[in-house]
C-alpha cells in the first residue's frame, strides 16, 4: 500500500496528477478491449512507454471477432501482448 | 489550449468536507466485498442466479440509504458457460498426465460444445496430417489460420497466459464460437505437448463442455433527492457488479473486479447521502454485463441520451491494490470534471496518473457525456485468485474519499463541469 494515502481528514502529502490532468483525455489504448487490466498503473515512465490495456494471447488478438478496438488490436498483435483471450 | 482550474473553496466548507471524509469506513467496504465475493453470489456472472441475488442485495443496500431504486433489464445473447470441468488426459510416450483445470488447462471462448471425450494423436498445426489428431497451435498463429490447417482434426490446443499464481484468466467477451473444440493450456503444458507430438504413441483425450446461453441482465439504479433547487449538477457514480462467474468446482469470487469498485461507490453514496451537498443530484448505477462487453453501460448511456439527461459520470473499476497511483481515463467533455477530480485528489492525498481504464466509462464517454474511469489495480483478475483477502481496505478507502471529495468540490464548479466546448 502506498504511504501517500492518508486515512482521515485532509492529506498532508501531495496527491492529484503529477502533470496536466488533461493527459487522461488522451490515454493510449482507449480504443481497446473490454475488461480492465489486472495490474495497477505506475507513475509515468520517463521513456514514455504506455502499458497495454489488453490481456490474453496474441492468437486471440489476431482472431476475427476479437473484442479489441482496431487500434488496440493492431498494437496488441504487434507487441505480442494479446487481447481479450 | 486552456488549463482548467477548479475554484477555491472557503475554509469552513473544507472543514465540513473533512468531516465527511472521516465518515468513510474501510471496514464497511471490506464487508461489502466479502459479501459480494461470497458463495451465495457464485461469481456474479451476467444472467446467473448469483448475479441476480447480488443485485437484489445491492438494491436493499441502496434503499437503506434512502435512494429511490429501479432496475433496467436488457438481453445479453450467447454468454459462454463452462458447464462441467473438462475431462482431459494426455500421454507423452512415458507418462499419463491429467492437467489441472483452471491452471494447466481451460476451455477457450471460441470452443465448440463437445461433451464427449475425443481421443487421438498429437500434431502441430501447419505441419503433417491433422486428421484424427489434436492440433497444437504454435504461439503466434491465429485461430483463423489454425482452422485452415485443421481439416479432420479433433480439436485445437492454444497457449494461454497465466497469472502469478498460475491461474488462467476467464474471459466472457471475445471471439465467437468456432467449429472445433478449443482448449487453452499454460505455456509449460504447451511446450510439453509440442515435445510429445514428436513421440510415437503420444495421445490426448479431451472434451470441451461449454455452451452459449441467452440471458436477461439488469442494471440497478439509485437516485437521491436533490439538495437545493437551483442548477443542480447531476453526478452519476457507477461500478459494474457482474463478474466472470464460478466454473464448476472452481470459485472465481470477483472481489477486486469489481466487488471493490461497488463497495467504493456504495460507501461514497452512503457518506454523501448522510449530508448531501447542495446543488448536487446524486445517482448511482450498478451495472450488469460489463464482462460481456460493457453492455449494461451501453444500455444506460443510450437511455440517458434518449432522455436528454447529461450527468457527469465517475466509474470505478478495480479498487483492490494500489501501486503508485490510481489510473484515470477521461472521455467526453471532461476537462472541468478532471480539474475537480485533481482538486479532490490533492485534498485527500491520492496520487493520480493518466492510464487506461477499459470499462463502462468508455460507453458514457462515447455517448458524449463527461466520463471518468478510475482504477486502482487488482491483485487477482478473472481467476480464483481474486479473493477478498487480496483487496486492500486502504485502497478502497482512498478511492471512496476521492469520490466524496470530488462530488463535494463539484458543487463549487456547478454547471461548468460539462460545458458544451468541454473546458
Amino acid at each position: 500500500m502506498s504511504e501517500n494515502i492518508k486515512s482521515s481528514g485532509a492529506a498532508n502529502t501531495p496527491g492529484g496528477f503529477a502533470g496536466d490532468p488533461a493527459a487522461a483525455l488522451a490515454v493510449s489504448g482507449s480504443g481497446g478491449c473490454c475488461g480492465n487490466p489486472p495490474a495497477a498503473v505506475t507513475l509515468p515512465d520517463p521513456a514514455g512507454t504506455a502499458a497495454s490495456p489488453c490481456c490474453g494471447t496474441t492468437a486471440d488478438a489476431q482472431a476475427a471477432g476479437s473484442c479489441c478496438g482496431t487500434t488496440a488490436k493492431a498494437e496488441a498483435v504487434a507487441s505480442g501482448a494479446g487481447c481479450c483471450g | 489550449m486552456t488549463t482548467t482550474t477548479a475554484p477555491a473553496t472557503p475554509p469552513s466548507r473544507v472543514d465540513a468536507l473533512d468531516g465527511l471524509l472521516d465518515m468513510v469506513s474501510g471496514d464497511r467496504m471490506a464487508g461489502t466485498v466479502a459479501r459480494l465475493a461470497g458463495e451465495d453470489f457464485t461469481g456474479r456472472r451476467v444472467g446467473s442466479a448469483g448475479g441476480a441475488a447480488a443485485r437484489a442485495w445491492l438494491a436493499r443496500r441502496l434503499a437503506d440509504l434512502g435512494a429511490a431504486v429501479t432496475t433496467e433489464p436488457f438481453p445479453v445473447p450467447s454468454v459462454p458457460e463452462v458447464y462441467a470441468q473438462p475431462t482431459v488426459r494426455w500421454y507423452d510416450g512415458t507418462t499419463t498426465t491429467e492437467p489441472v483445470f483452471g491452471q494447466q488447462l481451460s476451455v477457450h471462448l471460441a470452443s465448440a460444445d463437445v461433451p464427449l471425450v475425443r481421443r487421438g494423436g498429437l500434431a502441430v498445426a501447419g505441419t503433417g496430417d491433422p486428421g484424427g489428431r489434436w492440433l497444437i497451435v504454435p504461439a503466434g498463429m491465429s485461430l483463423s489460420d489454425a482452422y485452415g490447417h485443421a481439416e479432420g482434426a479433433l480439436g485445437l490446443l492454444v497457449v494461454a497466459n497465466v497469472d502469478g499464481e498460475g491461474w488462467q484468466y476467464t474471459m466472457l467477451a471475445g471471439p465467437n464460437r468456432g467449429p472445433l473444440p478449443v482448449l487453452t493450456v499454460d505455456p509449460a503444458t504447451h511446450t510439453a505437448l509440442h515435445t510429445a507430438s514428436t513421440t510415437d504413441g503420444a495421445w490426448l483425450a479431451a472434451n470441451a463442455p461449454v455452451r452459449r446461453v441467452d440471458v436477461t441482465a439488469a442494471n440497478l439504479h439509485g437516485r437521491w433527492p436533490t439538495a437545493g433547487t437551483d442548477e443542480a449538477v447531476e453526478v452519476l457514480l457507477t461500478a459494474h457488479f457482474d463478474g466472470v462467474g464460478d466454473h464448476p468446482g472452481l470459485r472465481q469470487p470477483g472481489a477486486a473486479d469489481n466487488g471493490s469498485g461497488v463497495a467504493v461507490v456504495l460507501e461514497a453514496a452512503r457518506v454523501l447521502a448522510s449530508a448531501p451537498p447542495t446543488r448536487v443530484a446524486l445517482a448511482v448505477a450498478f451495472l450488469d454485463g460489463e464482462e460481456t462487453g460493457a453492455l449494461g453501460s451501453a444500455q444506460h448511456a443510450r437511455r440517458l441520451a434518449e432522455a436528454g439527461q447529461r450527468p457527469v459520470v465517475i466509474n470505478v473499476d478495480g479498487a483492490g491494490h494500489l501501486h503508485e497511483a490510481a489510473a484515470v481515463e477521461a472521455g467526453g467533455p471532461a476537462h472541468g470534471l478532471l480539474a475537480v477530480l485533481d482538486q479532490a485528489a490533492r485534498h485527500t492525498g491520492l496520487p493520480l496518473a493518466a492510464g487506461p481504464v477499459a470499462s463502462d466509462n468508455r460507453r458514457y464517454a462515447a455517448a458524449g457525456l463527461p466520463a471518468l474511469g478510475i482504477g486502482a489495480g487488482m491483485a487477482g483478475y478473472h481467476s480464483p485468485a481474486d479473493t477478498p483477502e487480496r483487496v486492500q481496505t486502504a485502497t478502497m478507502t482512498a478511492l471512496a474519499r476521492l469520490g466524496v471529495a470530488t462530488v463535494w468540490f463539484a458543487t463549487a464548479s456547478g454547471a461548468t463541469l460539462s460545458s458544451l466546448i468541454g473546458d
